[in-house]
């Protein structure tokens, strides 16, 4: 991804080689940020706009992906404040690994995980922890996620770690389990 | 148990979702957003100018209203109207950012997050001052007046009564809603702080 010759490359390359490499994480990140179909289109839609403005701007001083990623977390969070999301019902990961599970109990049908249910646990962080625990599921590995949050290696290890209690007690993730991911 | 299946793990859920085929930033979609950018410019704009419309409003409803308006009620009236139009000035320096999206780039998430809820906050304390201010004090003076000639004459105090209530409410409510607002960001912005400072 840091193969973009950035500093010859126009605006508008520049742009198109991002959209291409990256149009699929940025949709994933819409999702993460809005529920509804049409204001996710739209919200897309703006990330793209503002994504094409910023590499006016792009100097390289970081790659074409943690800039990528840097602007479209401020464009969806910017969305959230402009919609007036109340704040106070968001919470934060530590937070969330207080919250008893509501699903306690039910069946090991009902607790499979699919993906409204990721949605609506990703949706409920706030913003930071969002943009944490997106490029975490993004498989980004440690010092990425701090590249793009701005959050030393150490507060973004204890994120982590965080993420996977919650997700291992919400969905008994299985599998891999995701924990050596984060590099 | 349904533990073992592969659809168990979050970030296959995650990165196998269902997305549409994204298509780059066209030159129609380009000409699309600066059209839709525009149009919440002005409506933003348009929004600046209810603070003036409404102050001069009442104050021209007074004026006609009660022919021999007293002279602190005009003073307060004018000042009134005077607040509100420099508030036209000081909600529009504050309300374009000066921070764009490759700002946003260089900067990383923690910094452009705090940057915008410290924006919303002082957006939303600039209303209260520079907008909803200068119409309280014009609503306020209006019921000044109204009780004032209610004293000499009590025809027109208690007609304009239930009117006056409504008013008053959904100014106390929007009030406590966007002072609440302020709160919930001043709250966030502290947050974020300590992460700063953790962070360092």
């Amino acid at each position: 991804m840091e193969s973009i010759p950035a500093r010859q490359a126009s605006q508008d390359d520049l742009y198109r080689e991002a959209a291409d490499k990256f149009g699929s994480s940025l949709e994933r990140l819409t999702s993460a940020y809005e529920a509804d179909p049409g204001k996710r289109r739209d919200l897309r839609q703006d990330i793209h706009f503002q994504l094409w403005r910023s590499f006016q701007r792009y100097d390289a001083c970081c790659s074409v992906r943690t800039w990528v990623y840097r602007v479209a977390h401020h464009v969806a969070v910017s969305h959230i404040i402009r919609e007036r999301r109340i704040f106070s019902t968001l919470v934060s990961l530590e937070e969330l690994e207080m919250l008893p599970d509501k699903t306690e109990g039910s069946s090991a049908a009902d607790r499979h995980l699919n993906l409204d249910r990721l949605w609506a646990l990703v949706q409920s962080l706030k913003p930071l922890d969002r943009q944490v625990i997106v490029s975490y599921l993004e498989d980004m590995d440690a010092r990425s996620i701090g590249e793009i949050t701005g959050l030393s290696p150490a507060n973004v290890a204890v994120r982590i770690h965080r993420i996977k209690k919650v997700l291992a007690k919400r969905f008994h993730e299985g599998g891999r389990k995701g924990g050596n991911d984060a590099r | 148990m349904r533990d073992d299946l592969p659809g168990n793990d979050p970030k296959a859920v995650w990165l196998n979702q269902p997305t549409e085929t994204t298509s780059p930033m066209t030159v129609t979609l380009i000409q699309q957003r600066f059209r839709d950018l525009h149009a919440r410019t002005r409506r933003k704009l348009l929004g600046t100018l209810a603070g003036p419309a409404a102050a001069g409003l009442i104050y021209a409803f007074a004026v006609r209203e009660f022919a021999a308006l007293h002279q602190v009620l005009q003073l307060l009236f004018a000042f009134a109207f005077g607040w509100s139009l420099a508030g036209l000035y000081f909600l529009n320096r504050g309300m374009w950012s000066s921070f764009t999206p490759g700002d946003a780039g260089v900067g990383a998430g923690l910094q452009s997050c705090r940057r915008e809820v410290e924006r919303r906050r002082d957006l939303v304390g600039r209303v209260l001052l520079w907008s909803f201010g200068p119409v309280l004090l014009a609503i306020g003076t209006l019921i000044l007046a109204l009780a004032m000639v209610g004293a000499r004459d009590q025809g027109i105090f208690p007609n304009g009564l239930p009117f006056l209530v409504l008013v008053v409410a959904w100014i106390v409510g929007y009030f406590i809603v966007r002072l609440r607002e302020k709160r919930e960001l001043q709250r966030e912005m502290d947050e974020l702080n300590d992460i700063e400072k953790a962070n360092r």
